[in-house]
């Protein structure tokens, strides 16, 4: 049993201790969970100490076969693709757990879920085999219907309904090019990643651009790409705050990471969809933005924003070139941390007030200056500001994009399109900031006169939530100041998959 | 040895951060807290200040290699910004002493400021402006010297708007930061030029490298960083800036620009010797400013009634003398002016809030009388400069930014549409009300994402009509419209297995199955 396994099944095994906890012990089970969730973390961090970043390789491979008649196996691996990815999903779920002290609810069952549900994400991004990969997707699906559907808000069920009907529509596109796709798998009639690769290149080109349409259903369902987003403005604005930290900060990630690697898979389809892609991206930017500029409520904002911000990464993605490819990474990550402090402290911020429209609040900094300091920086990443580690992918998706475009003759269409949604996303982060911290302190809304006096009180951060703000967002600055670990940790993989896709398509 | 010095500029950074996050996250805080605010403060600076002394003994013994590098910044094509340190010489004497000012300083402070508001954010400050004073001079690059030389500005920006409530103080610190802007653009100006024509920004190099250059390009790097120190040193035309600077509500902090800070022009034009011996017309330049600046401020400091003016005035008028001294070739006794001034005149700025109390007897006997009368009253105006320098530079400044802020209202805001303002303020009782019982009656989303101007009209018009394809199409159409039509398909299926199961079509359906078979 090699460390990726003692990883995969580490949340597993917390999910099954809590289980057999008594559901009154309430702090023996928050104990317990955010012990697993810190385990899996560190375990993460020492497998990234052991990572050796100049090796585009498939590391710390795991083999069992499953069912031989089937050729399907229990493959586990990392490459630089997956490696931030992992850190991400720890480290946001321990982050979620840290902000979930104030579910009461059913708390056993609670964190259950969650610990189920990063058990299903590191599956996701350690399966090195399509039918593996699909078990873990399928995965995170139930113990998010029941987080969203027990724990949210209002409209909760409507909710988790809509989200897991519409992934699993999507996920039987995937089905299907996978099933398509290993049909020409005949030496091996196996479904590794690999081989598929190999298997891939013998399809006529026709069938490659529809299996190629499947995989960008089924993955642009999650990411969301621009039509199939409909069901995360509402799944986010009812998810409970952690489990909207989660969903954006990694589940929307599996999306694209699926995508990147069914790009490398069929590069030449991908090729001739191309144009479409930087499209949709570039449409789902602006989008995503103008409709986040006219949510007055917060969450329905930041997700809102999240459309925009994985347009980014769609844009990247289908650049097809080296530095596109590595923005849209990086992108991921970036979005990652961003999306998950500001949900974070969105929540916070919620079950100190329980209202989220934007127009109720003004000058928060005079009573919650840390919450100021944190939600300040967070919103000024999400616009891009150099400095933060939006910055970064951002810049090198536009220099993708224009790359890959200015082929075409059309660099400036690229060029304009982001420079707009850059534009928008400025407006709102920056009103954002206005609203809610500026202007002067009286007179003020009811829902803030709770002091015995009717005066203003607003408790400011607490040290667990600090702790969870504080280091996403000392993330976020610091690889926006010193980008080059982040960029190292991938470069390898994405430079061998660019020579892959270059030798290809030519 | 050279190691060491990392952590010289380090500690005090370190402790700038632990009284920043300590203070903003609340652990230290009150009257309570000045103890604790205090020693993190002396403690960095008194490791600093005998880390530089060790890093100076090491230097006197000979032990430095003279130069240490840590990594690299920045590195992108042929620019290269190391994190570069010099560890002999010149800089490691103007940092031990630095230093040890710096520390005698911040001692000072712990009882001056005592029960003082804002008493952790002066130290904040204070700890932040040593760390970037001891990068300023030990820095092996330009851009690390500037990164000391902004900060260093900025705090001193920081310490004389201390008292920020007071119009006063705040004016006159944007003014003293604006007129070191001007410094700071000459500055960078010369990094570019020093990358530009020598391929590095390294100081060893830029001064190595000084032979080759043609006098041109010598003068006008020379130039470059001769208007940096100018403006650093407030030498003429920017000496008023120092005058101002004493707002700063302590001796302390006057003294951390006063007598620490200023020394830094002097410091530059010391450590681009080479490249000032290259070009003859900056060397005249730099004394003749030097002697004009000496003359001026000795024919002001003759009138001047207060410890504090008075000592300025000396100040720059010292420090004249040393860019007369660097602008003439003596080199060395510049050097030795700077050491020896900066520790004279920090003494003097520190005693001179009890030199009231010590001498008791004050002879009101001033120097003045045998000086001409349109001298008198020049140096009591100070020669007019401020006001010149308002009417040269601030009012055609003003009146283009009038007309820029016309064309910006008229033409600009109906193009792009102006900023929403972000407090909407309350202007009627009826509004008041309407808040207090959270009503809000104007407050869908309609109302809420207005903008103005054509760029916001069309922006808000997008957004309204993609509004109205995600409601209706994606969340709607998706979302309810489909599952009501399952829900409607699932009625007609029910039905349909209904009717399917009457007797009558049941033994309908058995018939046709055995005419079926048979």
């Amino acid at each position: 049993m090699g460390i990726l396994s003692i990883l995969l099944w580490t949340p597993a095994v917390g999910a099954l201790l809590l289980a057999s906890v008594p559901g009154k012990n309430i702090r023996l089970i928050r104990y317990i969970a955010n012990l697993f969730a810190a385990i899996a973390f560190l375990l993460v961090c020492w497998l990234l100490s052991n990572y050796n970043a100049h090796d585009a390789e498939l590391q710390f491979n795991e083999y069992f076969p499953l069912n031989p008649r089937l050729g399907s196996a229990y493959a586990l691996g990392v490459d630089g693709l997956s490696m931030p990815m992992l850190v991400l999903a720890t480290l946001l779920t321990a982050m979620a757990l840290l902000a979930s002290f104030t579910v009461s609810s059913s708390v056993k069952g609670y964190h259950v879920c969650i610990l189920l549900l990063e058990f299903g994400m590191l599956g996701v991004f350690l399966a090195q085999d399509w039918a593996l990969f699909y078990i873990f997707w399928e995965v995170t699906l139930i113990p998010l219907f029941f987080l969203i559907g027990r724990w949210g808000g209002k409209r909760r069920h409507t909710a988790s309904l809509n989200f897991v009907l519409y992934t699993m529509g999507g996920s039987v596109f995937m089905l299907i090019s996978l099933l398509a796709i290993s049909q020409y798998d005949l030496e091996h009639g196996g479904s590794l990643m690999s081989s598929m690769h190999q298997a891939a290149q013998d399809m006529p080109r026709f069938e490659q651009v529809l299996v190629l349409l499947g995989f960008v259903i089924g993955f642009g369902v999650k990411m969301p790409i621009f039509p199939l987003h409909g069901w995360l403005p509402l799944a986010h604005v009812e998810a409970p705050s952690p489990v909207s930290i989660l969903l954006s900060g990694i589940l929307l990630k599996m999306g694209a990471y699926g995508l990147i690697r069914a790009v490398v898979m069929l590069p030449e389809a991908a090729k001739l969809l191309q144009p479409y892609l930087i499209f949709l991206g570039l449409f789902g930017m602006l989008y995503g933005g103008l409709l986040a500029w006219r949510q007055s409520d917060l969450k329905a904002m930041i997700a809102y924003s999240s459309i925009s911000h994985m347009g980014i990464v769609l844009l990247g993605i289908a650049t097809l070139n080296e530095i596109g490819i590595t923005g849209a990474v990086l992108q991921m990550s970036a979005h990652g941390l961003i999306a998950g402090a500001l949900f974070l402290l969105v929540g916070l911020l919620y079950e100190r007030t329980h209202t989220r429209n934007i127009q109720d609040y003004r000058s928060l900094i005079q009573v919650m200056p840390r919450f100021t300091l944190f939600m300040t920086l967070t919103l000024l990443a999400a616009m891009g500001l150099p400095g933060s580690v939006g910055f970064i992918a951002e810049l090198h998706t536009l220099i993708g994009g224009f790359s890959a475009f200015a082929s075409l003759g059309l660099g400036l269409v690229v060029m304009v399109f982001f420079s707009v949604s850059m534009l928008i996303g400025a407006a709102y982060a920056i009103r954002t900031i206005s609203l809610l911290f500026t202007g002067p302190k009286s007179p003020l809304p009811p829902l803030f006169q709770k002091g015995a006096r009717g005066d203003f009180q607003l408790e400011d951060l607490k040290t667990p939530e600090l702790l969870a703000a504080g280091i996403l967002v000392a993330g976020i600055v610091l690889f926006g100041l010193v980008p080059a670990p982040l960029l190292a940790l991938s470069s390898a993989t994405i430079s061998q998959m660019n020579t892959v896709i270059s030798q290809r398509i030519l | 040895m050279d190691a060491l010095v990392i952590l010289i500029p380090l500690m005090p950074l370190v402790a700038a951060m632990v009284i920043g996050l300590g203070h903003l996250f609340g652990a230290i805080d009150g009257e309570a807290g000045e103890s604790l605010s205090a020693d993190i403060a002396s403690w960095a600076i008194s490791m600093s200040c005998l880390l530089s002394l060790a890093l100076l003994g090491a230097d006197f013994l000979g032990k430095n290699a003279g130069s240490y590098m840590i990594g690299h910044w920045l590195n992108s094509d042929t620019l290269d910004i190391p994190f570069s340190f010099i560890t002999s010489g010149f800089n490691v004497h103007l940092a031990a002493l630095f230093s040890v000012l710096l520390a005698i300083i911040i001692r000072f402070s712990i009882n001056y400021m005592h029960r003082e508001a804002g008493y952790h954010r002066f130290f904040f400050i204070l700890s932040l402006f040593s760390s970037a004073m001891l990068l300023l001079v030990l820095s092996g690059n330009v851009v690390l010297t500037f990164v000391g030389w902004e900060v260093a500005g900025l705090c001193s920006y920081f310490l004389i708007a201390y008292a920020y409530d007071r119009p006063v103080a705040v004016l006159n610190a944007t003014r003293v930061f604006v007129t070191n802007r001007i410094g700071d653009a000459g500055l960078m100006l010369g990094a570019g030029f020093s990358f530009a024509w020598v391929g590095s920004v390294n100081w060893n190099t830029i001064n190595a490298a000084a032979a080759q250059l043609t006098s041109g390009e010598a003068t006008s790097l020379a130039l470059c960083f001769a208007v940096a120190a100018f403006a650093k040193s407030a030498q003429l035309p920017f000496t008023p800036w120092l005058a101002r600077a004493m707002e700063g509500p302590t001796p302390s902090s006057a003294v951390f620009y006063g007598a620490v800070m200023v020394h830094a022009g002097v410091f530059l034009v010391i450590l681009l010797r080479p490249i000032f011996e290259q070009a003859p017309l900056a060397m005249a330049l730099v004394a003749l400013v030097g002697l004009l600046t000496a003359v001026y401020s000795f024919v002001i400091g003759l009138t001047q009634t207060d410890v504090k003016s008075s000592l300025i005035f000396a100040t720059s008028g010292q420090l004249g003398l040393m860019y007369l001294e660097c602008g003439l070739g003596f080199w060395q006794l510049a050097g030795w002016h700077l050491c020896a001034h900066a520790a004279v005149r920090s003494y003097q700025f520190l005693t001179a809030p009890s030199l009231m109390h010590n001498e008791r007897c004050l002879n009101s006997e001033f120097p003045t009388r045998n000086i001409p009368a349109w001298l008198y009253v020049a140096s009591l105006q100070r020669f007019w400069l401020d006001p010149i320098v308002d009417w040269a530079l601030v009012k055609p400044v003003r009146g283009l930014a009038h007309d820029l802020s016309y064309f910006d209202d008229h033409v600009i805001d109906c193009m792009m549409g102006a900023p929403a303002p972000a407090i909407r303020a309350i202007s009627s009782l009826a509004q008041l009300e309407e808040q207090r019982i959270g009503a809000q009656l104007d407050n869908d989303s309609d109302q809420f994402a207005q903008g103005s101007g054509l760029a916001g009209k069309i922006t808000q018009w997008m957004a309204a009509i993609l509004h109205w394809f995600e409601e209706r199409f994606v969340l709607r159409g998706i979302g309810k419209d489909a599952i009501n039509y399952g829900r409607d398909l699932g009625h007609i299926a029910n039905k349909f297995e209904q009717a399917v199961l009457r007797p009558r079509y049941l033994v309908l359906f058995v018939l046709i199955t055995l005419l079926v078979a048979f």
